[in-house]
């Protein structure tokens, strides 16, 4: 299967994180392709969510560099990463657990949606219009994701899986350019795994979404990554194509091989 | 400047009263996570029974020992009828409670021990201190410092309570988190009660305290309301933060009362006074804005 | 068997989203509005409409507003009432200072003014959360209240801010009668409900509900938290302005600030607890139930202690409905938490099936 990926589309230069005296990251550097599905992974506490948090703006950065497309980003907002086309899922599920799968998957849409508040008391014109529009792509979302019989079901009555994948929806159905995950298959049996794992190719083929992802399942991460990032204790210990990293000593000494 | 030192020590004292409520939802929310927004009305509940039961024929000793009872008692029903069954649900639904809590100890209480409001004696005068008013020409309130002594003593108790005994970790261990607590063995019940208990003997003397001052009577029930900005100023689960808040709205209170209405009748006519109503809110409010969890209150970090 | 969705198919999104998509609903909603409209004014007495509706409509408006900032945004709030006083003041006051204005636009106006207020008041909530922020309405509750009664100029320089509404004048026609009132403010509830269940239902509901179940993943979704909490605290004061223009000028007639108070804030919460947080129609039950409790307590009281033969003076029953009102706060958090509102779905949910067992 030939894959084109293209330039580098994120490339983070010298990220230092400090929480009051704990240091979360330290002087860590690693691009990421177009197209590509990027691993990043290391022992807990290493400092993947983190980055993650700092790839989409919940967290700034002390020292470094973010380069977005060539241009230098400024201090960021959270929600500046949905206007950039970022979308992410979390390591525990943040689903809004009082509103129906459907409501949150729509809740994606929401950067798309142009109508004001007075439009949408009002229903009849443009706010009835961007809602059956956006219900059309969602339910496309739904479809992909094989998760049509829970629509109406508030979320938090599922089954962990399920939630999972819902939040899988929630960030597809903002047609995102880049998706960061955050240990997808955390807590899932090998069949759900397996699904998941589909999903997320099929996502990568289909529309070409470059994946940055968290994850500890070896077998997945070799399998279906492109490049690896290796984090261990803030720092970056490895970086390449999962062969290579495979068999780097540094890498197999804190996370594959002998314990610390 | 005798008389703003007046005002102001009558407001530190009048704020140590605050405190004493105060401490009442710090220990609670220390060791449940719970707003008791009843504790006003267990602030009533308790000074209604020690002269209900006064009333009733019985020397003020046993009124007190009795009304302790009844107010350990109510904890621990309150905590095995309401809040157990609660366990599941956000915290805005306890506080939500706790206020459905309150409108029933309001409804309650006046119609066991009558509504009317009566005074309660406990010996100490409401004079100003002779020494004083002739060297300063202040006038000091007996009974106010006699009060504020009983409530710093009181929350030194407590905050060694909390700090060097087992229980008092345990309370620590459960208000962090119960599912942690249960799964180590703290038996949830039994603490509970405990502190609950406890807080009906703060609740007690706070009673005791206001009731003899301002006479036992519905207003006290609003003395809850005046422990918000307290509980805001000091944190929500701080003991010296609660007497420190006390005094600090205490004393702010009753100096904006005095000397603000002037100045601003001046500048804009009208009158002014009745700011003591909103002040101590405002305050906290502006306080807010500035550091969200008070004086001495744990900054609370979200993991996402 | 009666209340069945099978047979009803829906075969596009359009009927899908509609507000009421099963069939029985719609019928059952025609058949409200018909008598609300013209059964009501035809078969109830005066005292029906002055006492128990026209207030039970203006409060199910003011819980409607609060439902919105504390069930479906989140934001706890204790002050409605003083939200309900700045509108009442507000239309009085452009009544009186604008000349000629119709009283709708008043209302309107009034509306905008408790949302601006509103605004000011929920500048905070973006810095403060949860009971912090309860504290914050309550400083908006006694300072406005206090406002209202320390500036002379709000209440036309009456002495303890008393004011006495204008007359109601709706197209050259003098309103007076309890009915033409009753029609006015049904009409006006009618609309504001239908234009909450709209908002509710749509992007602006949902990013309410984000901010209230996980604020920060909405952030990273792309909703702007700062103009969505503005937004509810400015449409709940617009549903709480409009209620208290109503509640002076078609219910009292005359008002002051201490009307206003804590203890009719906290109704307007029981009335959203009760009735359902987070559901419109649950502020519709829950305002009918705290309205008609106390009517009902007034009457079954001295009659059961008439029944065991126990004294009874009105102090009683005063202190016996605030102990009803925390017992059922209690009881319906621990019960039912989504109030009304959902024990009305699950006797629809047993609808489908009466007669038949299972």
């Amino acid at each position: 299967m030939s894959k084109k990926i293209g330039d580098v589309i994120l490339d983070l230069q010298n990220i230092s994180l400090r929480f009051g005296g704990v240091k979360a990251l330290t002087d860590i550097s690693f691009n990421v392709k177009e197209h590509e599905i990027r691993a990043i992974i290391g022992p807990n506490g290493a400092g993947k969510s983190s980055m993650l948090n700092v790839i989409n703006g919940v967290y700034h950065p002390q020292e470094g560099k973010i380069f977005w497309h060539g241009n230098e980003r400024k201090k960021m907002e959270p929600h500046m990463a949905a206007q950039q086309n970022i979308a992410r899922t979390f390591q525990n599920i943040a689903l809004f657990k009082g509103m129906t799968v459907l409501d949150n998957i729509m809740t994606g849409r929401i950067t798309k949606m142009k109508a004001n508040f007075v439009e949408h008391a009002l229903w009849f014109g443009r706010a009835r219009k961007e809602e059956l529009e956006h219900r059309q792509k969602v339910e496309e979302v739904i479809d992909f994701l094989e998760i049509q019989h829970i629509r109406k079901t508030p979320v938090g009555r599922l089954p962990y899986g399920l939630q999972k994948r819902v939040e899988l929806a929630r960030a597809l159905a903002a047609e995102p350019s880049m998706l960061l995950l955050d240990e997808p298959m955390a807590g899932m049996n090998v069949e759900e795994k397996q699904d998941m794992c589909r999903f997320i190719l099929d996502v990568n083929d289909q529309f070409g979404t470059t994946i940055v992802l968290i994850e500890h399942d070896m077998g997945v991460v070799m399998d279906i990554s492109d490049r690896v990032v290796v984090l261990d204790y803030g720092k970056k210990i490895g970086d390449g194509v999962p062969d290579e990293v495979k068999n780097n000593e540094d890498v197999i000494k804190a996370y594959l091989g002998a314990g610390h | 400047m005798n008389f703003f030192f007046e005002v102001l020590i009558g407001g530190l004292l009048s704020g140590v009263m605050y405190a004493l409520v105060a401490l009442g939802f710090v220990l609670i929310y220390k060791a449940s996570g719970v707003f008791n927004f009843a504790q006003g009305a267990m602030v009533y509940l308790a000074a209604l029974s020690v002269v209900g039961v006064m009333e009733w024929g019985a020397p003020l000793w046993l009124a007190v020992i009795l009304a302790f009872t009844i107010m350990t008692l109510f904890g621990i029903a309150t905590e095995k009828f309401v809040l157990r069954k609660l366990v599941n649900q956000p915290p805005i639904a306890l506080f939500m409670a706790t206020i459905g809590l309150a409108f029933f100890i309001e409804g309650l209480a006046p119609m066991v021990f009558g509504s009317e409001p009566r005074a309660l004696e406990l010996g100490i005068v409401d004079e100003p201190i002779p020494w004083i008013l002739d060297n300063w020409n202040m006038v000091i309130s007996k009974f106010d410092l006699v009060a504020a002594g009983v409530a710093s003593l009181l929350v030194a108790t407590l905050a060694l309570f909390f700090q060097y005994t087992r229980i008092g970790r345990a309370l620590r261990a459960v208000a962090d988190d119960h599912q942690a607590a249960l799964s180590i063995g703290i038996p949830l019940q039994n603490i509970w009660a405990i502190v609950w208990g406890v807080a009906g003997f703060v609740a007690l003397v706070a009673g005791m305290m206001w009731g003899a001052r301002n006479g036992v009577q519905f207003a006290l029930t609003f003395t809850a309301l005046k422990a918000l900005p307290v509980l805001i100023l000091g944190g929500f689960t701080s003991v010296p933060g609660a007497i420190v808040g006390g005094l600090i709205i205490g004393a702010s209170e009753k100096l904006a009362e005095i000397y603000i209405p002037p100045v601003m009748q001046d500048l804009f006519g009208g009158n002014f006074g009745g700011i003591e109503g909103w002040f101590p809110y405002v305050l906290a409010l502006l306080f807010l804005l500035v550091r969200p969890e008070g004086l001495f209150g744990e900054r609370h970090i979200d993991r996402v | 068997m009666l209340y069945r969705e099978a047979g009803q198919f829906k075969t596009s999104y359009a009927a899908d989203q509609q507000l009421f998509p099963i069939r029985q609903d719609r019928i059952g909603l025609i058949v409200l509005l018909a008598i609300a409209f013209l059964g009501v004014p035809l078969l109830a007495s005066e005292y029906w409409f002055s006492a128990i509706l026209i207030p039970f409509l203006i409060f199910a408006l003011a819980a409607l507003g609060l439902n919105i900032l504390t069930g479906y945004a989140g934001q706890l709030s204790l002050g409605s009432a003083a939200f309900m006083a700045v509108g009442a003041y507000a239309a009085y006051n452009f009544q009186l200072r604008v000349e000629g204005i119709p009283i709708l636009v008043s209302f309107i106006c009034a509306g905008l003014t408790a949302a601006g207020v509103g605004i000011l008041f929920g500048l905070p909530s973006l810095r403060i959360k949860g009971f912090y922020l309860a504290v914050a309405t309550l400083a908006a509750q006694f300072f406005i209240v206090w406002c209202l009664t320390k500036f002379p100029w709000l209440s036309n320089n009456s002495s303890s801010g008393v004011i006495s509404t204008q007359k109601l004048m709706l197209f050259g026609h003098e309103l007076n009668t309890p009915v033409e009132k009753y029609l006015l403010v049904l009409s006006i509830v009618v609309f504001m409900a239908l234009g909450a269940k709209n908002m509710v239902r749509s992007t602006t509901g949902r990013a309410w509900m984000a901010v209230r179940d996980m604020d920060v993943a909405a952030s990273v979704i792309g909703i702007r938290l700062m103009p969505t909490k503005l937004l509810a605290f400015a449409v709940s004061s617009f549903y709480c302005g409009v209620a208290g223009a109503l509640y002076a000028f078609c219910y009292l007639g005359s008002v002051e600030p201490d009307g206003f108070s804590l203890e009719m804030s906290f109704k307007i919460l029981f009335m959203i607890i009760i009735g359902g947080v987070g559901s419109i129609m649950g502020s519709f039950l829950g305002a009918a139930f705290i309205l008609l409790l106390p009517i009902f307590l007034d009457i079954a009281l001295p009659f059961f202690a008439g029944l065991v033969g126990l004294p009874f003076s009105s102090a009683t029953v005063s202190h016996i409905q605030i102990l009803v009102f925390g017992a059922l706060i209690m009881f319906f958090l621990i019960v039912e938490p989504h109030g009304l509102a959902r024990l009305w779905q699950i006797a629809k949910e047993k609808l489908r099936l009466w007669p038949f067992p299972h």
